[in-house]
């Protein structure tokens, strides 16, 4: 741990009071994306229709579940923490704006109301670690059973058929221009601005640099004024929203809400964020990383199921790709 | 003397409580249609046979999802503390939950088992009602092959199964079933099995993928109603309806309404209302009426609903 915090202090540089994250990025980043890159021409080679535009869109519109979730439960990891719930969230989130939607509410307005409901969540996660101190494995763990009893309990397990217009938002595509190109749809979109703005957040902002302070020695960054609880309850809210995004764009590409759904979400994106190079410790992580790592597993996923190979074998290989990235992460830190 | 009078006081609501009937319904899921469905088929059960029998209560218990065998091990077992008077159980395991139906029966407690098959000794349990899955399985082949010699004059072609969760026994009979037809009955080639954990969302995106690798896919099979929804909004979304013969499974609203506007070319709907219904009465019967049993294994069928028939009564019956 001190190895650590005195390597923290070298990339932090003689100016800076408050340590601005590890910044041995470029190398792990350029490991990542060198893995990414030979996974995709593996299966490009492999997988029948892999390397097409089409499947390219398509690979892009089921990863953006996991990257959304991934960059949310980053923040929460960079503080120390983790966010348990984010699957629970998926699924309730969902469903509130289908039955605000179903009530005659517009559609943006039953969109804005999911959002919300996040946020409401990802709130009370934040207070339960912060104000009842509760370790954030156990708060989280048990706002995932209630948030999905919750749903459960209001739709009585059932999946209802929302507006035909709430489909937009997962179904409609831009730039379509005839059976060549079949436009890309919004969820990819969404998943681009929501990665550029929270990697500005996280790296560019005041309260990013906070989140790393909080999450290398939150001691030191309580003692040097930062709010800690301010900060990591912020964390949190940013988990509970992308969340949110994610069971709202889920809800409306299946036109249906589905409060069983988004079981054991929260693990892929978990593994997302560690792929990507961010520490289960605190203060290591970033959002680039964790976007990378997203596609990854997105990768595996698509190319396996395309080459053929069952679930199971799935399974097996994006175990051994999270234990692998760790690993390697591990045995980088240890040689400095 | 406060100890003295706690003690008397749980003492008589135990009493109280034990005094009740309770048959225990347990099954693979609390979170499905298909076993909502079946929820009030037993609640419909109850309602009737509280007319004779007042302290009859039944209740009805699932865990969150149907991969969570250890979770349903757990409730079976906390009924069999309980001392209720008879269990209902649909399985989410073919071996797993031998032990705890074993554990009942030493309690002197009978057990029915509905929808998916237990393995062991069948003198564990009592009764078992389910779909013949197998049957089913089959009649979902023969109507692929019949809608696809229909469509391409041939029987041949590449044809892929979206099943749910491998090794419950409802999935060992209807896709065993489906599979064993199809080889025996034709020379269509399974390209692939997939697995979607009856989760909807991952049979869509399951779906996309499969169909994008085989771009001559001829027939797609769903084999229970999450995957089934799933994958009909993947061929919908794929631009592909009326060009593959697709048949699901299981008569959720969504899947008559993909019926109804030729996404999915026939479902093949299960009478969980049935199950349920019959399953309390037959447990009632055994339990508490001390009644033999008639028949073992009950039948409680399946209707393929089709858009030709999609809107008859009977098709009705078996829809939620």
């Amino acid at each position: 741990m001190s190895n650590m915090q005195a390597q923290k202090k070298d990339a932090a540089g003689p100016t800076a009071v408050i340590p601005s994250g590890r910044s041995r990025v470029p190398v792990d980043r350029l490991i990542t994306l060198s893995a990414l890159v030979l996974l995709f021409v593996i299966f490009s080679i492999t997988a029948k229709n892999f390397f097409t535009v089409r499947n390219v869109l398509t690979l892009m519109l089921q990863t953006s579940t996991i990257t959304l979730m991934g960059i949310g439960v980053t923040f929460a990891i960079i503080t120390g923490g983790i966010d348990l719930s984010i699957g629970s969230v998926v699924a309730f989130t969902g469903t509130i704006a289908v039955i605000a939607a179903n009530a005659g509410v517009p559609i943006w307005a039953s969109m804005g109301i999911g959002l919300l409901t996040g946020v409401i969540c990802g709130l009370t996660n934040g207070l339960l670690i912060t104000k009842l101190k509760l370790p954030p494995f156990i708060a989280t763990l048990g706002m995932e059973m209630i948030v999905r009893g919750v749903a459960l309990t209001i739709t009585n397990a059932n999946a209802k058929p929302a507006p035909d217009a709430f489909g937009a938002l997962g179904n409609n595509t831009i730039f379509r221009s005839g059976p060549r190109f079949p436009g890309i749809a919004y969820p990819i979109l969404i998943m681009i601005a929501m990665a550029f703005i929270f990697h500005f957040v996280l790296r560019w902002m005041r309260v990013g640099r906070y989140t790393y302070a909080v999450g290398s020695n939150e001691e030191a960054a309580r003692l040097s004024g930062i709010h800690v609880h301010r900060v990591k309850i912020i964390a949190y809210v940013i988990c509970g929203f992308l969340a949110a995004l994610v069971g709202i764009i889920l809800a409306s590409r299946m036109v249906t809400s589905q409060p069983n759904s988004g079981s054991g979400y929260e693990l892929n994106a978990i593994a997302a964020a560690v792929i990507g190079g961010t520490s289960l410790m605190g203060g290591i992580g970033t959002v680039a990383g964790t976007v990378i790592g997203s596609f990854i597993i997105g990768i595996l996923t698509v190319g396996l199921t395309m080459a053929g190979a069952n679930y199971f074998m799935q399974q097996i290989v994006i175990g051994l790709v999270v234990i692998g990235a760790v690993a390697v992460d591990q045995l980088r830190s240890g040689r400095k | 003397m406060k100890r003295l009078l706690l003690v008397l006081v749980a003492l008589a609501l135990f009493a109280g409580f034990v005094s009740a009937q309770e048959i225990a319904v347990v099954v693979k899921t609390g979170n499905s249609g298909f076993w909502q469905n079946v929820q009030t088929g037993c609640f419909d059960a109850q309602k009737e046979l509280k007319a004779t029998s007042p302290k009859l209560s039944v209740t009805f218990l699932g865990p969150q999802s149907e991969s969570n065998v250890n979770e349903e091990i757990n409730i079976v077992e906390s009924a069999i503390d309980r001392g209720v008077k008879a269990i209902v159980l649909a399985p989410s395991d073919v071996t797993a939950l031998i032990p705890s139906v074993k554990k009942a029966k030493d309690a002197g407690i009978p057990v029915i088992i509905l929808d998916s098959l237990l393995g062991g000794d069948a003198n564990n349990y009592n009764a078992f009602l389910a779909t013949n899955n197998d049957a089913a399985g089959r009649a979902c082949a023969k109507e692929m092959i019949d809608r696809i010699k229909k469509a391409t004059g041939k029987d041949t072609g590449n044809i892929a199964v979206m099943s749910y969760v491998a090794g419950v026994g409802s999935e060992i009979g209807r896709v065993g079933g489906f599979k064993d037809y199809i080889a025996k009955n034709s020379h269509l080639t399974i390209v692939t099995t997939q697995y979607s954990n009856a989760d909807m969302v991952t049979a869509l995106n399951q779906t996309t993928n499969v169909l994008a690798a085989n771009p001559d896919l001829v027939g797609i099979f769903g084999a229970n109603e999450p995957t089934a929804i799933g994958m009909g909004r993947a061929i919908a979304q794929a631009g592909l309806v009326g060009k593959i013969v697709a048949i699901g499974f299981d008569g959720a609203s969504a899947l008559a309404g993909f019926v109804k506007d030729g996404t999915l070319q026939a479902i093949c709907v299960q009478s969980s209302y049935n199950m349920g219904y019959q399953g309390v009465k037959l447990a009632y019967s055994i339990a508490i009426q001390k009644k033999p049993v008639a028949t073992k294994n009950v039948d409680t069928g399946f209707l393929m609903v089709t858009g030709d028939n999609v809107n008859t009564t009977a098709a009705k019956n078996v829809l939620y």
